[in-house]
């Protein structure tokens, strides 16, 4: 693989070869092998590597047409049937989430414009010739302490001016002031948490990286979210950009990076323009010194929030995970000590840096501290972005903040997490939601989406469409994920299923016990749960 | 400190830093199975095969990837652990027909693992289709449907040739194997190495040639007779012929590494047209006779035309081809029982420049370095070799070290492969080494980049260097090299930066007027730099021909005897008057230039040409052909009736590398043993039995039964170099000279403790044009060289199926040259030189500057060296192939 990168050795926030090779086939279409040849020469990959890359990413080989959301909430919404019903009237093609899973279903216009049909699936918004920009979520805080939301929650702050007015930056300049190993004591001592999933303590990564010697090193926030059910950082990168960039300037400060990379899947084409608008606004009011940040487009891979695949990603290769170790911190963007952090985790940045680690660490539970923001679907009665304090009951959360199910319909169980996530039945809800409680009970928080599950569902739909998914998303690198999906979905399509369970049930345990990376590991689990808790109605 | 330890199976191990599990439990001898995983390549980690039960957070884990930590307690084996082995394994096969494997002990690998977890078939069922193998390719055919998309072809690839062919495609279970640009694997980059073949563990891609053969009768191990890297075969033999070949897997040379021609192109051997008698010209043609006839004929004329002529009107031309053993004996033949030091080798028209300069400043004319170096080097200059062709394995072992980390700075008028790879690519006029480098060299001393207390200690003449270099202009030096001066210095910094450094050249400095200047110039970077000497660092010529460092080392030259001792040493001559009966003239003998011109005028009447095709590989061929018509006897050891054996008055069918026993020496020094795998065919004989029956039909009494005998003489001959040698001592991997006793290793870094011969010399040698340039109606300059499918002048490769990979010769000619000459790509074009003309195709490409052209010289239809000059190396007397002032003409018939 190392071979692989050795021109992009040089490669200095510039385009990744992915935007050149996209850039190709948006004007000439998918390359014959003439044209692989010198797209190969240009880009400087073998050839075999430019063909691979062009069929793994969706958005290099399906053409930008409208793009039709078949994320778990909108598939609660219909959105199945209103893929289909568009494809007969305009081109398009599904993609798992665009980031608007409080008023599902949703897509997003080849103008790059969102419909949020909030329940009424129409092609119609799809065919005008021009829909005006879909309204911000709703966003509330029930915790003391707002962090996540604190400028969110009160519109949007993508403007330089208006970030600054509200004290963007000012962190930065004291942190400037700091020496590093102070900077790294206090996120050791503020115990945060990694908000994309993994939830790993962010000043141990934070020291790992700065302990190793290297001419450079990277910070990267990862802007890939892509648990549907989740679209906080859609709405940080959109309306609090330079938060997200003070927390980079301030990692890069810590761990001694001077180069950023925020990597934002392409179903945000909002958050990427303005996230771009602010680098480019703050590098030109000269805030970020010598940190140079700049911004990497996803080409539609789920695996890519996978830190490893998104490095793999950004270096214009197949979006494959890595082995670890060695681990990114020690050995990640083109081989250089890199931090990845979710955007989430970067905006508590300087807020813990700003309040002082203990007050950040009196917040939420002892091994969770803080808050952490939530996502509500559609289906519930108060969808939007909540944030709360670590340490808040899961049933408090959904019975009185998200109001239960919307339509005044009773839930079966809500899924968290995504589809790595949990199905928590209302059995389970009295759990506090932080990560030690959550894990002796088996329940997962992943990034905090939590999806409601009314009565009635069509839970084999939901089971064949999160299978589907795996197969389709799997990297491919390692034989459980690739091939065990594959067999699942074959066993779980074929009519006589029941006799399928035993088999189904070896195969999520070969998967969760011999995959590589977490996606293989962790997607059986809520699978396995729907067997569980609804056999029959999987498998009738 | 107490050892850190952990236990696996309740083994408690020791652990070695950064090892994996697996790694120490083999060391452990506890065997974990695996399938993706090749212990010479890094872990792919996908087939999770080699799970293992930890007590660590995440229970079952990879073992080929997973660090051991202490106090870790490892389980390989439980039926849990099994029963996941075997539910991964039953995935793979549910991926295929049923039936496409089946359990067995001694099947492919995946057989043997189904064999081994006890597995018939898969229990998920099977999908998958038989498909039809691609077999567009002539060496390697491609069977998708036996693939399972391990990956261990594409690590072999990018890990030990660095082509990086293959790649995956398509996503999730989709994802599958592919290669190149297009579904057609003839259309890949492929070179043609089978490091794929040999690391694929199903036979999805397997040499064409093996679809269903039996087992070999036999397997023998012996080195490669192309080039003179000297990797090491292992020949397998069925039914007395040679069936396939492979690396040997642990060769120190190769590491089990091979390229197309040492692999692939082999069945020349066994090609109808091998000589298999002696033939006499009569009047009536050419007339079989046997052997004792042969060899009381050649002896009979050898003497008649000593005692009528005298004996420097003879000579012979060893071959760089044949064996140690051949080459020292027939030197040994004509200073004793002819009398005269008329020998010369082909390295004269090679590596006679480098050898000689190298000899100049150092005081050993070879390498000082090794290819291990290769790996070790932070800092490696290429210069005037175009090693991924011309020496693949090298070439192969540079990219990974460029890869690794490596600096690479490439001085060569051509684009070649390895300039992608290189920081600087310095493109200098043909014939402009030496401003070149003395550029760099007034850089470095200017800017006081050097190594002072290495260049005080270790050299002299640096007052008198530092003084020419100062004189000169760096503004005048860019104008002659047509280099810019900022590239210059770009590239004496990057060497300065990371120096010491490894200078790995080639016949680009060699062969030119200015050869040995050259080559006395860049060793002058490796002495700035404090280079030589040093591991990870030094001189490392590539040299040309599987024994053509052997052949200068037995004496294959006529000013010096074996293991380059003088020839009027009174120690030397009192050794080899007490070993031969009679020491040789102290007068040098002529070179094979001047051997030829000899005869052209009369004065050299028998000539005995070892295994050398002259006729097609010399320079300015029309004078070549003069002088062999012109011969009294003229006597050919060859294994096909080649151009030169036209001319020829005897031919003696030889034994070819793999028909007989002997020694090579490679490009750093080290002799290696040559096994005879199967028989010549029909009378062919080995070279050194030959000359060692003619000598005793001259009334010699030699007596040596094996080249073993032979070898234990050249000991003696030259205890310095060889004292050390002996067949017994050269299993597995040789011994590199300088090896003088019988308890000495060998020799991998030459002047490690101070040079040879006493200081290594600086030298102050300025510009001289070579007459080719500024031919004003002959506007082109030629270069000449090899293509990586054939070899030299195609006697070899042309008879194997390389000639499907490349069918002819081309002409290299820049888009901007072409266009201003109407010349389309693949259009046959008229070259003409002064001294000849020629046709080939065109092949327009941007590796040629404007104004260089770049032919190959494999095929007698083109007969390359019509063009080529007559002037040498006025010291080295290495002819000038590298630049040839040429016309060019683009002809009306455009080729297919």
């Amino acid at each position: 693989m190392y071979g692989k990168r050795r021109v992009l050795e040089a490669y200095r926030g510039g385009d990744s070869p992915l935007v050149a090779i996209q850039q190709f086939v948006e004007i000439h279409g998918l390359p014959d092998p003439n044209q692989v040849k010198r797209l190969s020469q240009e880009v400087a990959l073998p050839e075999a590597e430019v063909r691979g890359v062009l069929s793994y990413y969706s958005d290099l080989n399906q053409s930008s047409e409208a793009r039709i959301c078949i994320g778990t909430s909108c598939v609660l919404a219909g959105a199945k049937d209103l893929f289909a019903a568009a494809s007969k009237r305009t081109p398009c093609r599904s993609v798992y989430c665009v980031g608007f899973c409080d008023r599902s279903p949703a897509a997003l216009r080849s103008d790059d414009r969102v419909v949020a049909m909030n329940g009424h699936p129409s092609v119609e918004p799809l065919l005008e010739l021009s829909v005006p920009e879909p309204a911000r979520p709703a966003i509330r805080s029930v915790s003391n302490q707002t962090i996540v939301t604190r400028r969110i929650g009160r519109g949007d702050f993508s403007d330089l001016q208006a970030a600054r007015a509200d004290g963007a930056y000012e962190t930065l300049a004291k942190v400037r002031r700091m020496r590093p190993e102070d900077v790294l004591s206090a996120m050791e001592q503020s115990g945060e948490r990694g908000r994309g999933g993994a939830a790993f303590p962010t000043g141990t990564k934070w020291r790992r990286c700065a302990e190793v010697d290297s001419d450079s090193k990277y910070v990267i926030a990862n802007g890939d979210e892509g648990d549907p059910g989740s679209f906080i950082d859609r709405v940080l990168m959109e309306d609090d950009p330079h938060c997200i960039l003070e927390g980079m300037a301030i990692c890069g400060h810590a761990v001694g990076a001077q180069e950023g990379i925020v990597y934002i899947r392409s179903e945000y084409p909002r958050a990427i323009e303005r996230m771009k608008g602010a680098v480019q606004a703050a590098g030109a009011a000269g805030l970020l010194e010598d940190f140079k940040p700049s911004i990497v487009p996803g080409m539609g891979s789920y695996v890519c929030g996978e830190e490893t695949a998104m490095l793999n990603a950004i270096e214009g290769l197949r979006g494959e995970v890595r082995l670890r170790p060695p681990y990114p911190v020690v050995e990640g963007l083109f081989g250089k000590p890199t931090v990845v952090d979710n955007v989430e985790t970067l905006v508590n940045v300087p807020w813990i840096l700003e309040r002082g680690s203990a007050e950040y660490a009196a917040l939420g539970t002892k091994a969770s501290p803080g808050t952490k923001a939530l996502c509500l679907n559609h289906g519930f009665a108060n969808p939007g972005i909540l944030e709360i304090e670590f340490g808040r009951s899961l049933r408090d959360v959904i019975q009185r903040d998200a109001g239960g199910a919307a339509r005044g319909h009773k839930l079966e169980a809500v899924l968290i997490g995504g589809p790595m996530g949990s199905v928590a039945l209302p059995s389970q809800w009295d759990v506090p939601i932080c990560y030690e409680a959550m894990a002796q009970r088996t329940l997962k928080l992943g990034h905090g989406g939590l999806v409601a599950v009314p009565e009635g569902t069509n839970i084999r739909a939901l089971f064949l469409h999160w299978i589907e998914f795996m197969a389709e998303e799997s990297c491919g690198k390692c034989v459980p994920c690739r091939l065990g999906s594959r067999r699942a979905l074959e066993l779980a399509q074929t009519a006589r299923v029941a006799n399928s369970l035993p088999q189904l049930e070896r195969l999520f345990d070969v998967m969760a016990q011999g995959s590589l990376c977490a996606f293989g590991q962790q997607m059986p689990g809520p699978m396995s749960q729907m067997l569980r808790y609804f056999g029959d109605r999987v498998l009738e | 400190m107490t050892p850190q330890t952990a236990t696996i199976d309740d083994k408690t191990v020791s652990i070695h830093q950064g090892e994996t599990i697996l790694q120490c439990a083999r060391r452990a001898s506890i065997d974990i199975p695996t399938l993706c995983y090749q212990a010479e390549l890094s872990p792919e980690g996908g087939c999770r095969i080699c799970l293992v039960e930890t007590d660590r957070r995440g229970r079952f884990q990879a073992a080929c990837h997973t660090p051991l930590q202490p106090g870790m307690e490892i389980r390989t084996s439980s039926a849990r652990i099994d029963s996941l082995r075997r539910d991964i394994l039953s995935l793979y096969l549910s991926a295929h027909p049923a039936g496409a494997f089946r359990p067995s002990k001694d099947g492919t690998e995946i057989e043997r693992l189904m064999h081994r977890l006890g597995l018939e078939s898969s229990g998920f069922g099977h999908t998958g289709e038989i498909v039809p193998a691609d077999e567009s390719h002539p060496y390697l055919r491609f069977y998708r449907s036996l693939c399972i998309n391990c990956r261990r072809c594409l690590h072999a690839c990018d890990e030990i040739q660095g082509q990086f062919v293959y790649g995956l495609a398509g996503r999730g279970s989709a994802t599958h194997l592919i290669f190149g640009p297009s579904q057609n694997f003839a259309d890949s980059p492929c070179v043609s190495c089978g490091a794929c073949v040999d690391h694929c563990p199903t036979g999805a891609i397997t040499d064409i040639d093996r679809i269903g053969a039996r087992p070999p009768d036999a397997v023998v191990q012996s080195t490669c007779g192309y080039c003179g890297v000297g990797c090491q075969l292992d020949i397998e033999v069925s039914q007395s012929r040679v069936d396939r070949i492979r690396g040997t897997p642990l060769a120190q040379v190769n590491h089990g590494h091979l390229c197309v021609k040492g692999r692939y192109a082999h069945s020349y051997h066994h090609s109808r047209d091998r000589l298999t008698t002696p033939l006499l010209r009569t009047e009536s043609g050419w007339q079989e006779i046997a052997w004792p006839e042969a060899i009381s004929w050649l002896s009979r004329r050898l003497l008649e035309i000593r005692d009528r002529f005298g004996p420097q009107a003879l000579g012979a031309f060893s071959s760089s081809r044949s064996t140690n053993e051949a080459a020292y004996l027939l030197q040994r033949l004509f200073r004793t029982r002819i009398g005269t030091n008329n020998v010369d080798c082909c390295a004269r028209v090679c590596h006679s420049s480098t050898a000689l300069a190298l000899q100049t400043v150092t005081g050993t004319g070879a390498a000082t370095a090794s290819y291990a170096d290769i790996p070790l080097a932070r800092m490696i200059v290429l210069a005037g070799a175009n090693a991924t062709e011309a020496h693949p394995v090298v070439g192969a072992r540079i990219k990974q070290a460029v890869l690794s980390g490596s600096s690479l700075i490439v001085i060569d008028p051509r684009r070649i492969e390895l300039a992608e790879y290189a920081g600087v690519h310095l493109r200098p006029k043909p014939g402009t080494n030496v401003p070149l480098f003395n550029a760099i060299a007034k850089i470095l001393v200017e800017k006081n980049l050097i190594d002072e207390s290495y260049i005080q200690s270790r050299t002299e003449g640096f007052a008198e260097l530092k003084q020419f270099l100062n004189a000169l202009s760096l503004a005048q030096i860019a104008e002659i090299t047509g280099i810019d001066r900022e590239e210059i210095f770009k590239a004496a910094s990057l060497l300065a930066k990371n120096g010491p450094a490894l200078f790995i050249s080639g016949l680009g400095l060699s062969e030119l007027t200015q050869g040995t200047a050259s080559v006395m110039t860049l060793c002058n970077l490796g002495m700035l730099t404090g280079s030589i000497g040093k591991p990870g660092a030094g001189m490392l010529p590539l040299r040309g021909q599987n024994n053509v460092q052997g052949n200068a080392d037995m004496g294959g030259m006529p000013n010096q005897v074996t293991g380059y001792q003088s020839l009027t040493d009174p120690d030397v001559r009192r050794r080899l008057d007490e070993l031969w009966g009679t020491a040789p003239p102290r007068e040098a003998g002529l070179t094979i230039s001047e051997m030829l011109d000899a005869a052209t005028n009369g004065k050299i009447k028998a000539l005995w040409m070892q295994g050398e095709d002259v006729a097609q590989s010399d320079p300015n061929q029309t004078h070549v052909l003069e002088a062999l018509k012109a011969l009294e006897l003229l006597v050919v050891q060859e294994m096909f009736f080649s151009e030169t054996a036209r001319f020829a008055h005897l031919v003696l069918p030889a034994a070819g590398v793999f028909e007989q026993e002997g020694t090579f020496t490679n490009g750093e020094r080290r002799i290696q043993l040559v096994r005879p795998a199967v028989p010549p065919p029909g009378e062919a004989r080995a070279d050194w039995e030959v000359i060692r029956d003619v000598a005793n039909a001259m009334g010699a009494h030699w007596t040596h039964e094996t080249p073993s005998d032979v070898m234990d003489e050249i000991a003696q001959v030259a205890p310095n170099l060889f004292g050390g040698i002996s067949y017994a001592r050269l299993e597995p991997d040789g011994l590199q000279w300088p090896c003088p006793t019988a308890n000495h290793p060998g020799t991998a870094t030459v002047h490690s403790n101070g040079f040879l011969r006493g200081k290594g010399r600086l030298v102050a040698l300025d510009y001289v044009p070579s007459p080719e340039h500024s031919q004003g109606s002959y506007p082109f300059l030629l270069i000449t060289g090899r293509a990586l499918e054939h070899y030299n002048v195609g006697t070899m490769t042309r008879r194997t199926p390389n000639r499907t990979l490349l069918p002819a010769d081309f002409l290299e000619i820049h888009s901007a040259d072409a266009a201003g000459n109407n010349i389309q790509d693949g259009q046959m074009v008229e070259v003409r030189s002064r001294w000849g003309s020629t046709q080939a195709p065109a092949r327009v490409t941007d590796r040629v500057s404007p104004g260089t052209l770049f032919l190959t010289f494999h095929f007698p239809e083109t007969h390359t060296n019509v063009l080529t000059s007559p002037y040498v190396d006025p010291q080295s007397k290495c002819p000038e192939y590298k630049l040839t002032a040429v016309a060019i003409a683009p002809l009306v018939n455009a080729a297919t």
